[in-house]
C-alpha cells in the first residue's frame, strides 16, 4: 500500500485496527465462557467483554504499529490456568497492557490475564472503571486467590513499583520480588510462567522519581524524564520502543506454603533467575538497546 | 413456630409474614409506624416509639418462639443520628435482652451489607469476616455497624438462643420502598462521573426466602446475602429503566449532605457506593443454609417498575 508510511499512514492503520473486530465469534464465546460472565455479560469483578473489545481495538493499534510487539515462544504457554511472572518497568503499565494483549493476539486460544493493579487506581476516575472492565482487579492478596479458584490467570509483577519506578540507569535490572505469588502458587497448585520483557523500560527513560511529589497526586511516584514534565501533555507521549516479549519455560513447584521465608525464598530466586535470564537473552537479540548499557550504571552479568 | 416480627408495617416484613404464615407459623408483627392497611398475615400491633415497656408487654404476652427482627431503621443522614441510634442500637440490645428473659430459642436479625463499608481497598468477594469499616468512610453508619455488633456478639455470648444474622445486599423488588428501589424507580437517578462500579442486587423474594431458609436450618451464624451477579451501577440504573443523571464528585457529595438536611431520609451515605465497588461472597450461605438465590440480577432490576401485585 502507498499510504503505509508517516503519519498519514498510522491514522490509515489506526482506522484499519478501530474497524476490525479483535475476536471471532468463537474466540468471544470461549473467552466469556472461562471468564465465567454472568446473565448482564459482566463477572464479579467488572470484566465486560464488549468495553474490553472496544479498547483493545485501540490496543492492538498501539500493540502492532506503535510498539510493535514480538512475541518469541508463544507455544510454551500451558492449556491450564498459570501465574505469569515478568519484569516491569516504563514508569506507567504499558508493559502490563502489552503482555495481557500479547495473550489475545499472539496466544492460541486467547486468553484474559487477570492482573493486580495498584490500591489506589480505584481512586482514579475513569480509568479504574476501564481497567477493570478489561479484567483487572484490585491486588490484594484475597482477590488473587479467588481468582485462582475461579481457574483464571493471573498477571504478577512481583517487583511492584520498585520496579515500575525505577530509573533509567536501572534499565532491566530486576528489582527484590515480593514472595506472596510463590505461596500462593503452592497454595492452588498453580504453573508458574516466567516472561521476560526487553523494549519496556526505555519506553518513558526517566531521569529521576520523586515519591514526594507522587504522594501529593495520590501516586507512588512521580517519574521525571527529559520530557515530562518539561514539555507538560507533549512530554508523556511514549517513545516508540518496540517491544518483544519472551515467554519461558513453565515451572511446577511443589512444596508446602507454609514453609519458612527462606525456602520460598530460594523458590522466588529460581524464578527471578529465570525471568532475568530471559530478559538478557531479549537484549541479546536487540543490539540497538543492549548498547545503550554503556551509559548506565549496572551491567548485565 | 410462635414468630414475633418487628419492623412489620414495612412491605419486606409484610411479604415475609406473608411467606412464613404460608409454611404455618403463626407471626404477630409489631412496628412503631402504623400501618394503614391490613394485608397482612399477621397479628400487628402498633407500638409506641421507645415504649420498651409496650414491647416487653408483647413478649410477656406473646410467649414467642422466633423473634424475627427486621425493624432497622434505615438511612446516613447526620441529623436523624441520634434518634437513629436509640432505635436501632438500644431498641435492638433491648430486643435481645428479652429474648433472654422471656427465654425465646431463636433470633434472625437483618443487617445490612453497608457495614463493610465502600472503601477503595477493598477485595471482591467479601466473606462475613472482613472488618466493618463502614464506620471509616461514613461515620453516620454507626449505627448500623453497632447494631450489626450487638446481634453478633449476642451470638456469641448467649449460646443458648440460636441466633442467625443476614447480611443482604441491596434489596430491590416491586412491592419496597427502600431507599435504593426509590432511586432506581425515580425518572434520574445519581450517578458519579468518572466511577462505574460493580453493584449487587437481590430480588426480594430471595430475601423472604433467605429469612424462611435461616427461620427453617439456621444454627447460629452471619450469613451474607447475594444476588445471582454484579452489575455496574450505570448499567443497573439504565436496565431497570431509569436515566442516569451524572453528577461530578464535587458537586455530588455536598449536593447529598445538602439535600440530606432538607430530606433526611434521603442516603447520603450510598454514594460512596457510587463510587468504590462493594462485592461480597454468600459462599457461607450457600453451604451452610443451601439457600441461593433464584433471580438473575437482570429480572431482579426489571422488577423495580412493575405495579407490585396485593401480597395477600
Amino acid at each position: 500500500m502507498a499510504t503505509n508510511k508517516g503519519i498519514r499512514g498510522r491514522i490509515f492503520r489506526l482506522f484499519d485496527s478501530i474497524g476490525e473486530a479483535p475476536l471471532s465469534p468463537e474466540q468471544r464465546d470461549e473467552v466469556s465462557k472461562a471468564i465465567g460472565v454472568n446473565s448482564a455479560g459482566y463477572d464479579p469483578y467488572g470484566f465486560n467483554l464488549e468495553t474490553a473489545e472496544r479498547s483493545l481495538r485501540v490496543v492492538r493499534y498501539l500493540y502492532r504499529d506503535y510498539f510493535k510487539v514480538e512475541v518469541h515462544h508463544a507455544e510454551r504457554v500451558p492449556d491450564r490456568r498459570v501465574i505469569v511472572i515478568a519484569n516491569h518497568g516504563g514508569q506507567i503499565p504499558i508493559d502490563g497492557m502489552l503482555l495481557a494483549s500479547a495473550f489475545v493476539f499472539d496466544v492460541e486460544p486467547p486468553r484474559v490475564l487477570r492482573g493486580m493493579v495498584e490500591r489506589w487506581v480505584p481512586m482514579l476516575p475513569w480509568f479504574s472503571t476501564l481497567v477493570t472492565r478489561c479484567g483487572q482487579v484490585v491486588g490484594d492478596p484475597a482477590n488473587a486467590a479467588q481468582l485462582l479458584e475461579r481457574d483464571q490467570s493471573l498477571m504478577v509483577f512481583p517487583e511492584g513499583v520498585k520496579g515500575i519506578s525505577k530509573s533509567w540507569f536501572k534499565r532491566y535490572q530486576l528489582q527484590d520480588f515480593g514472595t506472596g505469588f510463590m505461596r500462593l502458587a503452592l497454595q492452588t497448585n498453580t504453573t508458574i510462567l516466567p516472561v521476560g520483557i526487553v523494549g519496556s523500560d526505555d519506553i518513558y527513560p526517566a531521569i529521576t522519581s520523586s515519591k514526594r511529589i507522587g504522594k501529593m497526586f495520590g501516586a507512588p511516584s512521580f517519574p521525571i524524564t527529559p520530557t515530562w514534565p518539561w514539555l507538560g501533555p507533549l512530554g508523556a507521549i511514549p517513545l516508540p520502543v518496540p517491544v518483544s516479549i519472551h515467554i519461558g519455560e513453565p515451572i511446577d513447584f511443589e512444596g508446602d506454603p507454609e514453609d519458612p521465608e527462606h525456602i520460598i525464598l530460594d523458590r522466588v530466586e529460581h524464578v527471578k533467575d529465570a525471568v532475568q535470564s530471559l530478559v538478557n537473552g531479549g537484549l541479546d537479540r536487540r543490539p540497538e538497546l543492549a548498547q545503550l548499557d554503556q551509559f548506565v550504571r549496572w551491567r548485565r552479568p | 413456630m410462635k414468630i414475633l416480627l418487628t419492623g412489620a408495617a414495612g412491605r419486606l416484613a409484610r411479604l415475609a409474614a406473608h411467606a412464613l404464615a404460608a409454611d404455618g407459623h403463626e407471626v404477630v408483627g409489631i412496628d412503631v409506624r402504623y400501618r394503614p392497611n391490613p394485608d397482612i398475615d399477621a397479628r400487628f400491633e402498633w407500638v409506641k416509639r421507645y415504649d420498651h415497656r409496650h414491647v416487653t408487654e408483647v413478649f410477656r404476652r406473646e410467649r414467642p418462639e422466633l423473634l424475627l427482627h427486621l425493624g432497622v431503621r434505615a438511612g446516613g443522614s447526620q441529623a436523624q443520628a441520634k434518634s437513629r441510634y436509640t432505635q436501632n442500637v438500644l431498641g435492638t440490645r433491648h430486643l435481645l435482652n428479652l429474648c433472654l428473659q422471656y427465654g425465646v430459642g431463636r433470633v434472625v436479625a437483618l443487617s445490612t451489607f453497608h457495614v463493610y463499608g465502600a472503601h477503595p481497598h477493598n477485595p471482591t468477594f467479601m466473606s462475613e469476616d472482613h472488618p466493618l469499616r463502614a464506620v471509616q468512610t461514613f461515620p453516620e453508619l454507626q449505627d448500623v455497624v453497632e447494631l450489626d455488633h450487638a446481634v453478633t456478639t449476642f451470638m456469641w455470648r448467649h449460646r443458648s438462643v440460636r441466633t442467625v444474622l443476614l447480611r443482604p445486599v441491596h434489596i430491590t423488588g416491586s412491592h419496597l420502598h427502600n431507599q435504593v428501589s426509590t432511586l432506581l424507580r425515580n425518572d434520574y437517578t445519581p450517578r458519579l462521573i468518572g466511577f462505574n462500579p460493580m453493584m449487587q442486587f437481590i430480588h426480594q423474594s430471595d430475601v423472604v426466602r433467605a429469612i424462611q431458609v435461616a427461620i427453617e436450618r439456621g444454627n447460629y451464624g452471619v450469613y451474607n446475602i447475594a444476588g445471582e451477579g454484579a452489575l455496574p451501577w450505570r448499567t443497573a440504573i439504565e436496565t431497570a429503566g431509569g436515566r442516569p443523571l451524572h453528577l461530578p464528585t464535587w458537586v455530588a457529595y455536598p449536593g447529598a449532605r445538602a439535600v440530606s438536611m432538607v430530606y433526611p431520609a434521603f442516603p447520603e451515605h450510598l454514594m460512596d457506593f457510587f463510587r468504590y465497588p462493594v462485592i461480597v461472597t454468600d459462599q457461607a450461605a450457600r453451604t451452610d443454609l443451601g439457600w441461593k438465590a433464584q433471580t438473575s440480577v437482570l429480572d431482579t432490576l426489571r422488577s423495580v417498575r412493575d405495579v407490585p401485585p396485593p401480597i395477600v
